[in-house]
């Protein structure tokens, strides 16, 4: 009896490979849970994170420059104090491609940016390479200021 | 050859590691907790995540098949959430209700990919996944709860050997060998200090993380443990090595979590109590102080049969009451 209950398990666990493997190869290695688990395959590519900066003076100078990350460190906004997935944010931020009005709006509802009272964000992009020297290079680049009424976008990205 | 390898291996995922024993019992009801555990919390951490989005970025599993767009904006996320709860502590207390695990895993995967519709792909959960399909199947093709839950346990821990040696071979695959070189390493934490930063506002590198940095060797040398690790991970499918690979397994997670700040949590917390011997734990704690467990068990079985007659007898009155 038991082995019977065994055989019939094994035949189980083989038919739902075969699914697996159908999905995942279907589904460039993805089929939520089935995974090739690719995450960190490619080493060394550059990469494309996202950051939210406090802005205090909308007027500033270097508001929509490139900085690095040390001279922002200071004024970053803990994105999980206002209830805000990083990675989300990070993903939403790197990987879209075309900014029309729907997808600015997810970003402003993703903020909940009207609930943030006089808040001024400057949701970032952050990018990261290696150079030949073998050292990383970090740098910031502003995308569009928050604020409870209004979506500004960088000048110099949106022309 | 090959029916022989499989049947070696079958009777290595799907025999229970010491039969009819008090300990393995418990083993395979605290896989079953950990499972539904885990299946609450994350349904309601996305139930309520859920309702702030708004657009999908990137569909995955059944979203690129069926349009999730039309749960945001609604308090479908919540519905759903309430549903799978219900479903799976039907499926933990009631035998004749333990179907209602593939119920919820197909709700379940309905609610990660209404979640996770925003550009990442995340893997932490994966492993909940896993636990839920494994019961849901073991619940609908085997009458037995012990049947259901033995090919569960099988089923998790085939893919999660599986899993980490596919992930090794992606990295082989996508970069070769170099893979492991140090600097690799330290672009990733400086990518990953940058999602700590956004999360909490502020970061700074611990000592491991300031020798890795300091240290190309040692970033190489923690790579290349990683990588090994990952590629024998297929080892737990046999009986004699699978402790020693998920403590290697374990050990991998704490490396990941003290070099790159990613801990997954859920994930490490199933590896300690599947791929350990709690089974042989319990049983020596039994039999040394003589613990009546059979007295405990026989108790809460007397409840549980309670309160189904109870439910029965209700539902046969409501039924006579409308007639």
């Amino acid at each position: 009896m038991e082995r019977e209950i065994i055989s019939k398990m094994k035949r189980t666990l083989l038919v739902v490979f075969l699914i697996n493997a159908i999905l995942v190869s279907t589904h460039k290695g993805e089929f939520w849970p089935f995974s090739i688990f690719p995450m960190f395959s490619q080493a060394g590519n550059p990469w494309s994170r996202g950051l939210v900066i406090e802005v205090d003076d909308m007027n500033r100078k270097d508001l929509w420059e490139t900085k690095s990350l040390s001279s922002i460190d200071d004024r970053v906004v803990a994105l999980r104090e206002h209830g805000i997935d990083d990675i989300d944010y990070a993903n939403f931020i790197s990987k879209t491609k075309n900014w029309d009005e729907e997808r600015i709006q997810a970003l402003r509802n993703l903020f909940q940016i009207e609930q943030q009272g006089d808040a001024k964000w400057l949701a970032s992009r952050v990018t990261g390479h290696l150079t030949e020297q073998d050292s990383v290079v970090v740098k910031v680049i502003p995308m569009f200021l928050v604020t409870s009424d209004t979506t500004y976008k960088n000048p110099d990205l949106f022309k | 050859m090959l029916r022989s390898f499989f049947d070696r291996l079958s009777s290595n995922l799907f025999e229970p590691p010491a039969p009819n024993t008090i300990g393995t019992k418990i083993y395979y009801r605290l896989f079953e907790l950990f499972t539904v555990t885990y299946t609450i919390i994350y349904a309601w951490q996305w139930g309520f995540y859920t309702l702030r989005l708004s657009d999908v970025v990137l569909p995955l599993g059944l979203a690129q098949y069926i349009n999730v767009e039309i749960f945001l904006g609604t308090y479908f996320p919540l519905i759903n959430a309430g549903l799978i709860t219900l479903f799976v502590v039907m499926a933990l207390f009631f035998d004749r209700s333990k179907w209602l695990y593939g119920v919820a895993f197909i709700l379940f995967h309905l609610h990660y990919v209404t979640r996770y519709s925003q550009g990442e792909i995340p893997h932490s959960q994966n492993m909940v996944g896993f636990c839920l399909l494994g019961l849901g199947i073991g619940s609908v093709f085997f009458k037995e709860k012990r049947h259901s839950l033995q090919f569960g346990l099988g089923f998790v821990v085939f893919f999660l050997g599986l899993g980490y040696t596919t992930a090794a071979y992606s990295k082989l695959i996508a970069t070769g060998i170099t893979w492991v070189d140090g600097n690799h390493l330290w672009l990733w934490m400086a990518e990953k200090s940058v999602d700590v930063l956004s999360d909490e506002g502020a970061f700074s590198y611990n000592w491991i993380q300031e020798i890795a940095l300091q240290n190309r060797l040692f970033a190489t040398l923690f790579l290349t443990m990683g990588l090994l690790t990952e590629f024998f991970a297929f080892l737990v499918w046999w009986k004699p090595f699978r402790t020693y690979m998920f403590i290697a397994i374990i050990g991998l997670h704490m490396g990941i979590h003290s070099t790159m700040n990613i801990l997954f949590l859920s994930y490490t917390i199933g590896l300690f109590i599947i791929g350990l011997p709690w089974y042989k734990v319990i049983n020596w704690t039994i039999d040394h102080y003589q613990i009546n467990v059979e007295g405990y068990i026989s108790r809460l079985k007397e409840i549980r049969n309670k309160v189904q007659l109870f439910t029965t007898h209700h539902s046969r009155r409501d039924i006579s009451h409308d007639l």
